[in-house]
């Protein structure tokens, strides 16, 4: 499966003052691909997502998206990126059909295309609903669900999606896991999650932070085969995830730094 | 530039989507409307003094633009000083507090067009506030004739008086919305804008007592000095520099903490 790399994160370090909260981390995503970033709370992957995106300038080490540095080009970076931060990002004041439509306008989507656009992206999301509401009264579950349909406008390559799930309901979660299933392909989705049964049905690659360091990054199937060598598993089991999880970060960094 | 459109209608309809514009403006028109009633009831108490003094010279150099347009102009002045703060307190600090400044740095948009758009949107709630304050020459040009026949009012000298006070809430907005790009607590922009600004428009009170030179830099930098020239219907260059160099000053450093605030 060789694909051009949409995707490539080559020895990026960030510190906050004192603190290193990305550590030498290198990784490359293929075009089409979507990769699932797991690891304990500060591991540093909200860090790395504000990195990709261009929020954040990284300390050292190089940054590309679709071929362009993070860091040199940003402009080119931020048009192929829709990104969903850890906290969504609404305007109480706004109706939520009214921000979609500033979010598109932001992206520079023509105006005769936007409101199309809008509705395309909140049907996917599953706020379609309530674009008459104002976001300030919205449930924690649409308000994720209105920064997912943000990140969506205008059908970027690259999705970079924080903790898509987080504050969704049972059901609600399994239209996300469905909807980034969907994406699959054709755009290159980089998401992060506590909840490991997200990342078994809904990702190609698992990449485990620990402490800023990169401890694996493997497909599911390299996974099994390096931590549990000979157990059959069923996509449907969590359990073997569960316990490749606690092996890899019991292990600390691995030695060959990635796959 | 890209995105600076965008911008400038959000900020537009969240001005006047939130109470903050409808309460400036109805504060601005509450006021002028007591400093201009009180400028007309002066003019008046004057007028009635200069005829029972028998004096035909005094009624005959009494001039309402002067005494009534000026005087009001004046009055508005330190109230655009005072009330620019909470104009531009929200415009950034607010998008930090609430984490929606990812969202502006992540879009495709520079910085510049963010503080731009946003300064944009500031001067037209200024402009609609002085378009408010103009209404009252044009109300006093409706009920008064000049002595010798004709408009009382002279236009020229009003609208110099416009340009000025213009020229300080714009200089006064480009200074809160760097304060605002400056902190992520709106209460807190507001408020060290409006000590910086007090500062510039009471500078000469603090040099009152002190030598000549200080004076003059003191006078050089206060906002309040370069105001009056325009109230009496004169537009000169230094003064026009003054504000228009505050406004880019202000621009530009807050354009500077928006980039900085990346590196944190």
């Amino acid at each position: 499966m060789l694909r051009a790399p949409m995707i490539e994160v080559r020895h990026l370090t960030k510190r906050y003052r004192d603190l290193t909260a990305v550590d030498d981390l290198s990784f490359t995503v293929g075009k089409g691909e979507i990769v699932g970033l797991l690891g304990p709370n500060g591991a540093g992957k909200s860090t790395t997502m504000r990195v990709l995106t261009g929020y954040l300038p990284a300390t050292s080490g190089e940054v590309r998206v679709a071929g362009y540095d993070v860091f040199e080009q940003p402009l080119e970076v931020k048009r192929r990126v829709g990104y969903l931060p850890e906290t969504p990002p609404l305007y109480d004041a706004m109706t939520v059909g009214g921000y979609l439509r500033f979010v598109a306008d932001l992206k520079g989507l023509p105006r005769a295309r936007a409101a199309a656009e809008v509705d395309r992206a909140a049907g996917l999301a599953g706020c379609g609903g309530v674009l008459g509401r104002l976001s300030g009264n919205l449930s924690k579950g649409y308000r994720q669900r209105v920064g997912i349909a943000q990140a969506l406008l205008g059908d970027p390559e690259v999705l970079v999606l924080d903790e898509p799930t987080v504050g969704l309901d049972p059901l609600q979660i399994r239209e996300v896991r469905d909807l980034v299933r969907s994406l699959a392909g054709r755009h290159t989705v980089v998401l992060s999650t506590h909840v490991l049964p997200e990342v078994a049905l809904t990702c190609q690659k698992v990449l485990v932070l620990q402490a800023g360091r990169l401890v694996g990054f493997d497909t599911l199937d390299g996974l099994v085969a390096r931590h549990l060598p000979g157990r059959r598993v069923a996509l449907e089991d969590v359990a073997f995830l569960e316990e490749i999880y606690a092996r890899m970060l019991g292990a600390g960094p691995a030695p060959e730094g990635r796959a | 530039m890209r995105g600076l459109g965008a911008i400038f209608r959000k900020e537009m309809s969240l001005y006047f989507t939130t109470p903050v514009a409808w309460v400036v403006l109805v504060v601005v028109a509450f006021f002028s409307a007591q400093f201009f009633t009180g400028a007309i009831d002066a003019w008046r108490f004057l007028a009635a003094r200069a005829a029972a003094a028998q004096s035909t010279g005094t009624l005959e150099r009494m001039n309402l633009t002067d005494l009534v347009a000026a005087r009001l102009f004046g009055s508005v002045a330190l109230f655009l000083v005072v009330t620019a703060p909470f104009l531009s307190m929200r415009l950034l600090a607010e998008e930090k507090r609430t984490r929606t400044f990812e969202l502006l740095l992540t879009a495709p948009v520079r910085p510049a067009a963010i503080v731009l758009g946003k300064y944009l949107a500031s001067l037209v709630v200024l402009a609609a506030a002085l378009a408010i304050v103009g209404a009252y020459p044009a109300i006093l040009s409706l009920v008064a004739e000049g002595t010798r026949g004709g408009g009382a009012v002279e236009w020229p000298t009003v609208a110099t008086g416009l340009l000025g006070l213009f020229l300080l809430g714009a200089a006064a907005l480009a200074v809160g919305l760097f304060f605002s790009a400056a902190t992520d607590t709106p209460v807190v922009a507001a408020l060290a804008s409006l000590v910086a600004l007090l500062a510039l428009w009471t500078a000469t009170q603090f040099t009152v007592g002190a030598g000549e030179p200080a004076r003059e830099l003191a006078a050089a930098v206060s906002a309040a000095e370069h105001l009056a020239p325009f109230l009496q219907g004169r537009i000169v260059l230094s003064d026009v520099l003054y504000y228009v160099s505050l406004t880019v000053l202000g621009l530009w450093l807050a354009d500077r903490a928006v980039e900085a605030h990346r590196w944190a």
